[in-house]
């Protein structure tokens, strides 16, 4: 953009500098000159639709849309005369009209200074004290609650379209458009089906980018202005993609978490990472319980820490196991806890895969959307690491080209040009509580077929699993340089336990310390020993089965860092303050090295995890 | 002061929230009657505006039956500057939510089909005012000034009256601009 040459145009009588190809909305904003607009979002591609943004232009017959018309040389443009004010309150007034506005229904209403609604602003801003036209109210404007975290009320809805278009640019998944034309034009789903059965994945982006209240959020409705709320830049700690959040809090509670628009995700969550994280716990965990009797008692921390260490000093063994959604800080302290106190290595993460990261120069999530040949060899980004699936989508409405090689379907085969089937020659371990190690082969000729499909590219991105035989990875090895790698790793941090040498694995020990967070088990079996302590923040079948379960901060509580699968390392900030019951992990590993008389220094548990 | 502007007020299908918010100017309605005079009001002894007419009428509530329309016909024809006072009046309001039902349904619905109601009738009293689709004031008859709100605050109802009472038609902006 900045290569393209200067253009002089005029708006209100003040030269100004633009690039040529930019609107002339764009030129004011850059300029500082305000043009009010509401189909208008900086995200999304502009389409003209709401008349709100006409400027008057020299030697154009009628008023245009600012927002779509491109400057050029000795533009003479007026942003601010009766003919532009006339028009932009008569369209305000239309806008009124055409549903039932009630803004004192409707959530994002408020007063001039607090309204979260850009049309009731408008209103406020152009004086707007009655309506011209009195809307129809014998009409019922449908309201769509099909969904299970967010309702469209039609009736608030003003037509602008910004959400078909974050459906369309932002999250490539096409389900929303619009339906019929003029007054009786509706935002519909696929073929006019409930939004709950459509092809909506409740990615929440469309809910993000609404100007009006006709998109709501069940769970933070009614629960504050944008001037009530707490806004935190934060990561999510949903899975590796390591997408860059907003965290809506408002009295240390979680109202709601939105897209960052300045990270690499761009906006886009997936429905867990916008929606599921937000639900209540109510079964959390605010005391330490031992198991007396056979049935679990809250106790005290003394009293808890006391048996641990007793039963930690009697077994054989200790084998530890930990989430892959805890900071580095948090999985180093429990590391070094092991290795120094316990003197145990068997240490292991709850879950997670990490593939080899060492097959060429790595990808970033930007480099995905900007690919023109995207290879999925072994993974199903579109399950397992969502909005980077919706990336890969985005590249392919780009153009970029499809090779899929998997022993699975996944979402996106379909748009493939080659798709190739991996086989599996895995060693099957004989025992039930030995994982499975599963392993995938592409023969010779796939590995040719592969490269002959990669080698027109410009900037080919290959999104690679784990579980691939080493020939495999050898192969990829061997691709020409402009490829780029992204590893498709599951669990949030897993490439930060890679780096302090714990991966997921079988470990074995006579007790087990569970290292769970608010990760829930996945309704895996949990390993037996014969005593076992569970930290976590809810109850689950595991802390119903353990012998002792302290209390441990949830993802919104914790502070440190996280490595995501571009292998960037991403501060994660408390949101919430934990209950005062609830203690750091480092400080409970302290305490407890304390009952087992020996000294662990609080500094010494971060040292691993890597530069503050 | 012999020439006070005379004031009337009504109200239709509202709540009396507004006239509350009226009353919430406090001391103020001591400085407000040095500058108004006000004859009928809905919360005063004389209910009806005086036929000589007065210059300046407020009404609150929406227009919602035959009652309502006589009111705000006659209000309209005894003021010389109409004010409709509240979101009731000025955008229809609360009552325009039965509008998606036929009147007919919803009488229907409330004197006979609800839960709680044996043998129940639409009451058909010739006396009784008849049932319209809640409408807007100014769908009814010509409005000058419109204070939006629900209620407008007393703040904006005592900026209005002093406006009025000086012989200017107030222009509501910022803080007094408020319908949320």
């Amino acid at each position: 953009m900045n290569d393209l040459p200067l253009v002089n145009i005029t708006i209100n009588g003040r030269p100004v500098q633009a690039r040529a190809g930019q609107t002339v909305f764009e030129a004011a904003a850059a300029a500082g000159i305000h043009i009010p607009a509401l189909c208008y979002h900086p995200r999304l591609k502009p389409e003209g639709a709401c008349r709100i943004c006409l400027v008057e232009i020299e030697k154009q017959r009628s008023l245009q849309p600012s927002c779509t018309f491109p400057v050029a040389e000795g533009m003479v443009v007026r942003t601010d005369t009766p003919a532009v004010i006339t028009s932009r309150k008569a369209s305000l007034h239309m806008i009124f009209s055409e549903r039932t506005h009630y803004c004192m229904f409707c959530p994002a209403s408020g007063t001039g200074e607090t309204t979260d609604c850009e049309l009731q602003k408008l209103g406020y801003e152009h004086g707007l004290d009655c309506w011209t036209y009195a809307p129809n109210y014998k009409k019922q404007w449908p309201v769509d609650a099909s969904r299970e975290f967010f309702v469209m009320d039609h009736g608030r809805c003003i037509l602008c379209r910004r959400c078909v278009r974050a459906c369309e640019d932002i999250a490539a998944n096409h389900t929303l458009g619009l339906n019929q034309r003029g007054a009786r034009a509706m935002i519909s789903a696929d073929d006019d089906v409930p939004f709950g059965e459509s092809t909506c994945v409740s990615c929440g982006t469309c809910l993000q980018v609404c100007p009006t209240g006709a998109l709501h959020d069940r769970q933070s409705v009614y629960l504050g202005h944008e001037s009530q709320i707490k806004r935190t830049p934060a990561t999510c700690v949903g899975c590796a993609v390591g997408c860059g959040i907003h965290a809506i809090t408002r009295d240390n509670h979680l109202l709601r978490v939105e897209g960052d628009w300045d990270a690499p995700n761009g906006g886009l969550l997936c429905s867990a990472g916008r929606f599921e994280v937000v639900e209540p716990k109510p079964a959390r965990i605010l005391q330490p319980q031992v198991r007396r009797d056979g049935r679990l008692v809250e106790t005290s921390w003394d009293d808890a820490l006391a048996l641990i260490g007793t039963r930690f000093s009697e077994a054989h063994l200790v084998a530890g196991v930990a989430s892959p959604r805890l900071t580095s800080e948090s999985l180093a302290a429990f590391e070094c806890f092991f290795h120094d106190v316990l003197e145990s290595s068997e240490i292991a993460l709850l879950s997670g895969e990490v593939p080899p990261l060492d097959l060429g120069t790595m990808a970033s999530l930007r480099d995905v959307a900007n690919a023109d040949c995207i290879a999925v060899i072994g993974g199903n980004p579109l399950q397992n690491q969502k909005v980077l699936g919706h990336l890969v989508r985005r590249a392919l409405d780009n153009g970029a080209r499809l090779i899929i090689v998997n022993d699975e379907t996944t979402g996106i085969d379909d748009w493939a040009e080659l798709q190739l089937e991996l086989e599996d020659i895995s060693f099957h371990a004989a025992s039930p509580f030995e994982r499975l190690k599963t392993t995938y082969h592409l023969r010779v000729s796939g590995m040719l077929e592969l490269k002959k499909a990669i080698a027109p590219a410009q900037r080919p991105v290959l999104l690679y699993g784990s579980g691939l035989s080493s020939s495999v990875y050898a192969a990829l090895r061997t691709l020409p340089t402009q490829a780029r790698f992204l590893p498709l790793v599951k669990g949030a941090n897993a490439v930060g336990a890679a780096r302090l040498g714990i991966e997921a694995r079988p470990v074995r020990g006579d007790a087990l310390y569970v290292l769970l967070g608010d990760d829930p088990s996945h309704g895996q079996p949990l390993p037996q020993s014969d005593f076992t302590v569970i930290h976590a923040a809810v109850r689950s079948a595991w802390t119903d089965a353990a012998d002792v379960v302290l209390p441990s901060p949830t993802w919104a509580e914790q502070r440190g860092h996280v490595v995501n699968l571009e292998g960037r390392r991403l501060p994660v900030v408390p949101l919430l303050q934990a209950p005062a019951s609830v203690p750091a992990y480092g400080q409970t590993f302290v305490k407890l090295a304390e009952r087992m008389g020996q000294t662990l220094l609080p500094e010494s548990l971060v040292h691993l995890a890597g530069p503050e | 002061m012999p020439n006070k502007p005379t004031v009337a007020s009504d109200w239709l299908a509202g709540c009396a929230g507004c006239h509350m918010s009226l009353l919430d100017i406090d001391e103020r309605i001591v400085t407000l009657l040095e500058q108004v005079s006000l004859h009928a009001t809905p919360i005063t002894d004389l209910k009806h505006p005086p036929e000589s007419g007065v210059d300046v009428g407020i009404l609150e509530g929406c227009v919602n039956n035959s009652t309502g329309e006589h009111v705000a016909r006659q209000m309209r024809a005894r003021c010389k500057v109409l004010v409709a006072l509240g979101d009731c009046a000025v955008f229809g309001g609360v009552p325009t939510l039965r509008n998606g039902v036929s009147c007919r349904e919803a009488l229907r619905r409330a004197y006979i089909e609800t839960e709680s109601t044996a043998e129940g009738r639409v009451p058909n009293d010739p006396e009784l005012a008849v049932m319209q689709d809640a409408r807007a004031l100014d769908q009814v008859v010509p409005v000058d000034v419109h204070l939006p709100g629900c209620p407008p605050s007393a703040d904006t109802i005592f900026f209005a009256l002093t406006e009025l009472a000086a012989g200017r038609k107030p222009a509501l902006t910022g803080k007094h601009l408020d319908w949320h």
